[in-house]
């Protein structure tokens, strides 16, 4: 490995770390009239890139409406920051119009490839944790954040396969590529639960292999337990052993905004915001200065 | 020069797996498992199988959200065979998973069991419409006031634009009348083809997306609108088409209609040097009207 150097963006790049900004959901049209007609206890929203890349009408309506009380943050599916195809040039260009309409506090894609050859999956593929991909995904993301004119963050994946010729672990593959391209870190709990559980890692090594300082969100979801495997669903109420491993993020990681993560069977908002508060009083509890702070 | 031969023990580039691994999900292609170790619990075949029945079962559930009503009438099982040859003959091309199911009502005129029943497809092309104009551009609204700002003796010279969200579709097919008994959860007819086929024009009028038929006059007049005819020229073409003595106050109520629909966007007098129709009828080879 060639001598570790401090982490940062390219010079011309913003490098001040995103704001902490507490408890948020991600966005979700099912809620749109109980969050503009009611003030739930959220503190932000994730909103899907992807969902707001589109020419206009509702979407664009209601996101807007929701930005001017909330932070937002965006989190795209198809950036496929590990693909060997080249960069979509329009749903770049579209990605940056949608930021600087909607100014979120920060942008965020995952550790994956999406598609080769002009096709889209549609899913968040896995890839060998090699020399070889991380100098690719090095260029890529410089390449990004180049054109985005600001720093990413890259979410960690749920994997069912691994390779036999992966060189290093998925953490130190994730460190490195902070350190070498000054991106940010959405750290999802549940997929690093489930890839630790389906490929036998031990998920403390994963929380301890991340540099603390480059995490600036968590994801909480729910998954599919099938006893050889577990299914990143995201339709299900967060069990009880990803809480535990969130305990162990807080305990690392310190103050992190979170959201829970919802994609299907999606609840009425209520539910949701009460699944909130217990990530919530979780974190309070360990950190009683976020008790405060939001006191003030 | 020689090509190197590859070597046994080089492992696979990035790009070779990504290659394998998208052909093993999308044809089925085993390459990519010697590449992979198994899982803690698991073999290697049973997890490439989560990414290969995902990919089937999300783009089916995406077909199922942009297209309930057709689901509903041809039921799931029918759905899901749809469903599966679209998928497989379509794979998606789109960066966004909103534009997957796009070519799904043209895969279904051509498709085998779906093309013996047309209706299928015109109901599919009906929810494709409503969908789109759900998130379809934004543009202006043009408000009665607007257009009583312009004197009487311009309104033959008026052309207007129409909401881009405005889509016209003829129907061979009762395709309208059961998508709209499914709409309102009523029991659909079954499908037939028509002896003159309708016109359904779909449009978004405020946040939400709207459907209507139109007479087969009003369809015309609205397609020549959005080519830039002017109003003068739509009176005449109505004209022409049925009676001439009601055509001024049946184009006044379709405007009207138009108007209240929030189907256009802007009007402007067109100056008089550019309305070649008037020098078209001037000319002597064209017929009387
Ligand atoms: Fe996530």
């Amino acid at each position: 490995m060639t001598a570790a150097k401090v982490s940062k963006p390219k010079a011309s790049l913003p490098s001040a770390r995103p704001p902490y900004l507490g408890f948020g959901l991600g966005l979700r049209p099912q809620h749109y009239t109980d969050i503009i007609e009611g003030s739930p206890d959220v503190d932000w929203f994730e909103v899907i890139s992807e969902n707001y890349m589109v020419p206009g009408g509702q979407p664009l309506r209601m996101l807007d409406k929701i930005r001017a009380r909330y932070p937002i943050v965006m989190h795209g599916v198809s950036l496929s920051i590990a693909s060997t195809a080249p960069f979509n040039a329009q749903y770049l260009s579209d990605l940056k119009a949608l930021a600087e309409r909607i100014e979120p506090r920060f942008v965020s894609d995952h550790l994956c490839w999406t598609g080769v050859h002009g096709v889209n999956l549609h899913d968040l593929l896995p890839i060998p944790y090699t020399r070889e991909a991380l100098d690719h995904v090095v260029a890529r993301i410089d390449h990004v954040q180049e054109y985005l004119q600001r720093p990413i963050a890259i979410e960690n994946v749920s994997t069912y396969i691994q390779f036999a010729h992966s060189e290093m672990p998925e953490w130190e593959f994730i460190s490195e590529l902070t350190r070498r391209t000054g991106c940010w870190l959405v750290f999802d709990v549940n997929n690093g639960f489930v890839s630790a559980f389906n490929h036998g890692w031990d998920a403390q090594a994963f929380i301890e292999g991340i540099p603390a300082d480059r995490v600036v969100q968590f994801h909480l979801a729910g998954h599919e337990h099938n006893m050889s495997h577990i299914i990143d669903t995201h339709d299900a109420l967060v069990p009880d052993e990803v809480w535990d491993l969130y305990r162990a993020a807080v305990e690392r990681f310190g103050p992190v905004s979170t959201i829970i993560e919802r994609d299907d069977d999606i609840p009425p908002l209520a539910d949701l915001v009460a699944e909130l508060a217990t990530a919530r009083s979780i974190a309070e509890d360990m950190l009683p200065e976020l008790r405060k702070r939001r006191a003030s | 020069m020689t090509r190197p031969s590859p070597s046994r023990t080089s492992p696979p580039t990035l790009r070779e797996i990504e290659a394998q691994l998208q052909a093993a999900i999308l044809t089925g292609d085993d390459t990519v498992l010697a590449a992979l170790a198994d899982g803690a619990h698991a073999s290697r075949d049973t997890l490439l199988g989560v990414y290969r029945q995902a990919y089937t079962a999300r783009l089916i559930e995406v077909l199922m959200s942009d297209y309930p009503l057709l689901r509903s009438y041809v039921g799931d099982v029918v759905f899901r065979e749809l469903a599966h040859s679209f998928i497989a003959a379509h794979p998606s091309r789109s960066q966004n998973v909103r534009w997957f199911g796009t070519p799904f009502p043209e895969f279904l005129k051509e498709q085998g069991s779906a093309a013996k029943h047309p209706a299928l497809a015109e109901i599919a092309a009906i929810e494709r419409s409503v969908s789109d104009a759900f998130d379809c551009i934004d543009a202006p609204v043009l408000g009665f006031d607007d257009l009583a700002a312009y004197p009487p003796e311009e309104w033959a010279r008026l052309t207007f634009s129409l909401h881009p969200s405005v889509t016209f579709m003829p129907a061979a097919t009762n395709a309208f009348h059961i998508w709209k008994a499914l709409n309102e959860q009523e029991t659909p007819p079954r499908g037939v083809c028509l002896p003159i086929p309708e016109h359904v024009v779909v449009w978004r009028y405020g946040a939400t997306p709207k459907v209507r038929l139109m007479m087969e006059e009003e369809a015309m007049i609205g397609r020549e609108a959005r080519r830039g005819a002017s109003f003068g020229t739509l009176c005449e073409m109505l004209a022409i088409y049925a009676d001439p003595d009601s055509a001024p106050a049946r184009a006044a109520g379709y405007l009207q209609a138009w108007l209240t629909n929030e189907m256009l966007t802007s009007a402007k007098v067109v100056a008089r040097n550019r309305r070649a129709h008037l020098a078209r009828r001037a000319a002597p080879s064209s017929s009387s009207a």
